[in-house]
């Protein structure tokens, strides 16, 4: 039926595909100056309504603007509304660029002719960023079709305050059992000790990441996601018999919560520690710059030695040009502003209402990791630890797996944790059932 | 729309149609049968056939015969499917059981004139009114961790109940913010029904002894046959067809699984697959059963 | 005579002991009523309130502020007169032409008498019944395809008349069955009449149909309109930029913005519910009748 063959299956190449490591090399040269012909007025598409990225977004239109004349039509949308709808939105009528993720959402949609190759900006830019990126960016066929724009990691956040009223510190948590003595000290604090929301039914994916990474390790994880190990291994249910010595220790209502719930605990310090990506650090700041200076972030601790704290879930976000848009040249040249450091700075340099900065870890190297303030800091710490790293579970594996069976099937763990016999039989029987790729 | 259509008029109306009168009477049905056609039916039909597919939904290309296995997936290998019947069936009992009785009852006292009762029927249907992204919004202030109720009982977000999350009680949850909207409108439409039956009849049922309960029974309630298969009927559909409020409340995530937002989570968004369209025919087929048994009775006198 | 006594004797003691009665029921379906519009009130009372106090002193305190601010503040956020006008010019054609096209279909089957003519009444009456996710790739499909093959891509899709002909399609079924049930009622003496002094198909639906149908048009209307305006799920899925999307969407985008300030949202919320609460207040009797009017056919 279908006129597209490759001579490899491509189920077989699309299933195998593992997401490239990537370390971060901090500092560099800071190169600037990509002259723009005139490509003409475009339209953006930014996946966020949040004031913060929104500043920061409008200063990378604004400066992009005034340099080339080119005028940008900026359309915002609520990131769950963007997501859901994305597949109607690039076969549709689409912006020229728009905001997006790394990994194998990029990859699926790449592969679907629906995003437009970027590899000529990459010959422009592609000398601001470790090579990581670059692998990060680039579709199966070896092709670049994403420019980031920032990177955060998921560890364990806290508040300083509380850990030092807690006796507690960085060091001091660094195992399994620290870890566990941790929570048991929260809990009799009256704390909740690991806040958790499961709402969304993605929140507790970024647990299960870095639970298999850190009992299995990197090669396991990035197997299991590409269907070269099975759930059904006794491995996975350690995951799970893991997880569910947490499960005392989070707030009951897991699963009424969504992340933003779950960041209220620890805002409103009924919580000792939480499980998640550094981005909402920015909400923390939105509420005062007294409690973003009190927000830290350690790695989650080691549990097996073979694999230390080696791996780290660290999602990069950043820009696609969509094929279908009306001007794809348009979108590459603002996209090549974006990605070069004179468009990261404009970002860098943005101010929200009340004229604070507002927190952005860029991708490229040329943001000064000195002029990192100190949560940011530990955020590098935390990637520089880490050997391997891993962009989310719904990013490094099938988009028709990962939302559909694996958020519901962790969901329906959290109401029962007995069941994870019969869970993991389904997950693996559901990407058994999932039609081939092509 | 020819001339042979033309022929078949009836007896007492043969009578030429002038050329324009038969252009006429073409665009008068054409036009929106065209429309509905093209947006309703074909679409229906074409989505049964994806639903033998597999397909992410871009090139049609790609489009692959799969057979059932859309189905086996659903069927044997998709746990999620057994707890949206399941779910389904619970809304439809209670839907049947609770809400439409209540809503039953509320239109029979609310028609008897009782005191107050312009302001009774307007706040009982005031819910029907509200978006959906409205009601999700006011039951969420509710019922959120910081939210009314947790505040009366005392409890903070970190002791909140777990309202939507609890899986013994969210059930309930959802049915008693759904029954918001369903009594009302149930209500509504039995007080029309209510308003055509004499109110002589029943006067005289209560002086021949028969108590309030025998007089419904007895005498309105088979009175407002036609009312009564409409309200069936929309307890049935919706119960099936419910969507929107979960939708709301979950977003695409499974938190509530019912067959409505299954289909949802399949067929839009990033992992679009033709397991959508299976879960789309199944829905379909649940709900044709009812579809055709209200037909029947509302266009039987037409038939015949 | 002693009969009529005791009949009547026996109508007061059931008058009494229903008045007892009914007070109970009254009050008890009172209460029942309180309880049903408190969410409603209590999201009116939250919008009044600042967040910041509430968050402070509780839920349950006693204001210190009680004002609009937040109404002020949602308006000049959400970007309302966009949104209104978005929903204006999908709820607006939507609802005449669902009104046009079922009227023609109900004159048509309810005054001549063809074989089919039952048959197009189920087929309307059935579509209208289907599941809206049954149809939305294929729908999805054909907008893109259509606008693509003409050359202006964003004819149907991303385009508020994308919504509106779904709209229609679907709700054309509902106007047709209740327009058609309305039209029985008309006495057919009237249309023949118009026949015998040899009106044309066409003047007999302008000239002599519509002026009769125009209450039945008018509270369907309403509650067509009331349904238009309150859907999200194809405008949700049919479009695509988020300033072309009606109010019940910008919502949504409120609720994602101001995540934690539920007392703007409150007030968010209740702006973008006014209009229809307008609507049914002012035009009541036209909203119950034409939910009814499919209802009550005899």
């Amino acid at each position: 039926m279908s006129e597209v063959t490759n001579g490899i299956s491509r189920r077989s190449v699309l299933k195998g595909a593992a997401i490239g490591g990537l370390g971060l090399a901090a500092g560099g040269s800071l190169l600037a100056g990509c002259g723009s012909d005139s490509t003409g007025a475009l339209a953006f598409g930014a996946r966020t309504v949040d004031a913060g990225p929104t500043a920061q977004l409008k200063a990378l239109v604004a400066a992009y603007t005034a340099k080339t004349k080119n005028e940008v039509t900026y359309n915002a949308t609520e990131s769950n509304a963007f997501q859901n709808n994305l597949s109607q939105y690039l076969q549709g009528t689409p912006d020229d660029a728009f905001q997006w993720m790394a990994g194998y959402r990029m990859q699926f949609f790449a592969e679907q002719g629906l995003l437009a190759d970027l590899t000529g900006v990459w010959d422009t830019i592609g000398d601001q960023y470790a090579e990581s990126y670059k692998t990060a960016a680039t579709g199966l066929d070896g092709k670049q079709y994403f420019v980031p724009q920032s990177w955060y990691p998921w560890g364990m956040h806290f508040r300083k305050s509380m850990f030092s009223d807690l006796g507690l510190s960085a060091d001091t948590v660094t195992n399994w059992d620290e870890f566990l003595k941790m929570l048991d000290g929260m809990k009799k604090k009256g704390l909740v000790g690991f806040a958790a929301g499961d709402k969304g039914g993605w929140e507790a994916m970024g647990t299960f990441d870095i639970l298999n990474a850190r009992i299995n390790g990197y090669q396991f994880h990035v197997d299991l996601l590409a269907g070269r190990e099975k759930w059904t291994d006794a491995k996975v249910i350690d995951v799970f018999t893991h997880w569910e010595q947490l499960i005392p220790y989070m707030n009951p209502n897991v699963l009424d919560l969504e992340w933003d719930g779950a960041m209220q605990l620890l805002l409103q310090k009924k919580a000792g520690s939480m499980l998640m990506g550094s981005w909402f650090g920015g909400n923390f700041k939105e509420q005062s710059q007294a409690d973003y200076d009190d927000l830290s972030i350690i790695p989650f601790p080691e549990i097996n030695p073979e694999h230390g704290r080696d791996t780290v879930d660290a999602p990069i976000d950043g820009f696609c040009v969509a094929a279908n848009g009306t001007n794809n040249a348009g979108g590459a040249d603002f996209l090549k502003f974006a990605g070069d450091m004179e468009g990261v700075q404009a970002m860098l340099d943005a101010k929200d209402a009340d004229g604070k900065s507002i927190p952005m870890t860029s991708a490229n190297k040329g943001q000064d990791t000195s002029t990192y303030d100190a949560f940011q800091k530990e955020q590098l710490a935390v990637m520089d630890e880490a050997k391997y790293i891993t962009q989310f579970l719904d990013r490094d594996t099938r988009p028709d797996f990962a939302g559909p069976v694996v958020g519901p099937a962790i969901q329906s763990w959290f109401k029962n944790p007995k069941d994870v016999n019969k869970i993991v039989d389904s997950l693996q029987a559901q990407w058994d059932a999932l039609p081939p790729l092509a | 729309m020819n001339s042979t259509a033309m022929d078949n008029v009836k007896p007492h109306r043969r009578r030429a149609f002038s050329r324009a009168d038969r252009t006429t009477l073409t665009a008068f049905v054409g036009i929106p049968l065209f429309f509905h056609l093209l947006l309703v039916w074909v679409p229906a039909f074409l989505t049964i056939v994806l639903s033998f597919t597999y397909w992410s939904g871009i090139s049609i290309s790609r489009i692959k015969w799969a057979g059932f296995a859309n189905y086996k997936n659903i069927f044997v290998d998709t746990p999620a499917f057994w707890e949206a019947i399941q779910n389904n069936i619970i809304w439809l009992a209670w839907f049947a059981g609770i809400a439409t009785p209540i809503g039953i009852l509320l239109a029979y006292q609310i028609d008897r004139q009782i005191r107050g009762h312009k302001f009774y029927e307007t706040a009982y249907y005031l819910p029907v009114v509200l978006s959906l992204a409205v009601t999700g919004i006011i039951w969420n202030f509710l019922l959120r961790p910081d939210g009314f109720v947790n505040g009366l009982f005392g409890r903070d977000i970190d002791n909140a109940i777990s309202f939507f999350g609890n899986y013994d009680i969210n059930i309930y949850v959802i049915l008693t913010i759904a029954s918001w909207r369903h009594i009302g409108y149930i209500m509504l439409l039995y007080l029309a029904g209510l308003k055509s039956v004499d109110m002589a009849l029943r006067e005289a049922a209560s002086l021949d002894g028969a108590t309030e309960w025998q007089t419904f029974k007895k005498v309105i309630f088979p009175a407002m046959k036609p009312v009564n298969v409409i309200v069936i009927v929309i307890t049935i559909i919706e119960s099936l067809r419910a969507f929107d409020i979960v939708y709301i409340i979950y977003g695409s995530s499974a938190g509530f699984p019912i067959l409505g937002t299954l289909v949802f989570q399949n067929i839009a968004g990033e992992g679009a697959s033709m397991k959508g369209a299976a879960y789309a025919v199944i829905l379909f087929a649940l709900s044709i059963g009812p579809i055709i048994a209200y037909l029947r009775t509302t266009f039987k006198s037409d038939v015949q | 005579m002693s009969i009529d006594v005791e009949l009547q004797t026996a109508a007061i003691k059931y008058k009494n002991k229903q008045k007892v009665k009914d007070r109970f029921i009254s009050a008890f379906i009172g209460i029942f009523a309180i309880v049903w519009i408190f969410p409603i009130i209590w999201t009116v009372w939250s919008s009044l309130r600042p967040y910041k106090e509430v968050r402070a002193n509780g839920l349950f305190s006693v204001p210190k502020v009680l004002n609009l601010s937040n109404y002020a503040d949602a308006i000049s956020r959400m970007d309302l007169p966009l949104y209104f006008w978005n929903t204006f010019i999908i709820t607006v054609p939507a609802v005449f032409l669902t009104l046009f096209f079922g009227s023609l279909i109900a004159f048509v089957v309810s005054r001549y008498s063809f074989k089919w003519n039952v048959s197009l009444l189920l087929l309307f009456t059935a579509g209208n019944l289907l599941p809206a996710q049954l149809v939305f790739i294929p729908v999805f499909k054909m907008y893109i395809t259509l606008g693509k093959a003409v050359g202006i891509p964003r004819l149907l899709y991303d385009s508020p008349w994308g919504v509106v002909l779904i709209h229609v399609a679907f709700q054309m079924g509902f106007a047709t069955f209740v327009l058609s049930s309305y039209m029985k009622t008309v006495p057919k003496e009237i249309s023949e009449s118009a026949m015998v002094d040899g009106a044309t198909v066409f003047t007999h639906y302008t000239k002599v149909m519509l002026p009769l149908l125009r209450p039945a048009l008018a509270s369907l209307g309403v509650l067509m309109t009331t349904w238009i305006y309150n859907d999200f799920f194809w405008a949700l899925v049919l479009m695509s930029t988020d300033s072309k999307r009606p109010i019940t969407s910008a919502l949504g985008r409120l609720q994602g913005e101001f995540v934690t300030d539920y007392n703007l949202l409150a007030a968010g919320a209740v702006i973008a519910a006014l209009p229809t609460l307008i609507v049914f207040f002012v035009l009541r009797k036209q909203f119950v009748s034409g939910l009814t009017l499919g209802s009550t056919k005899g």
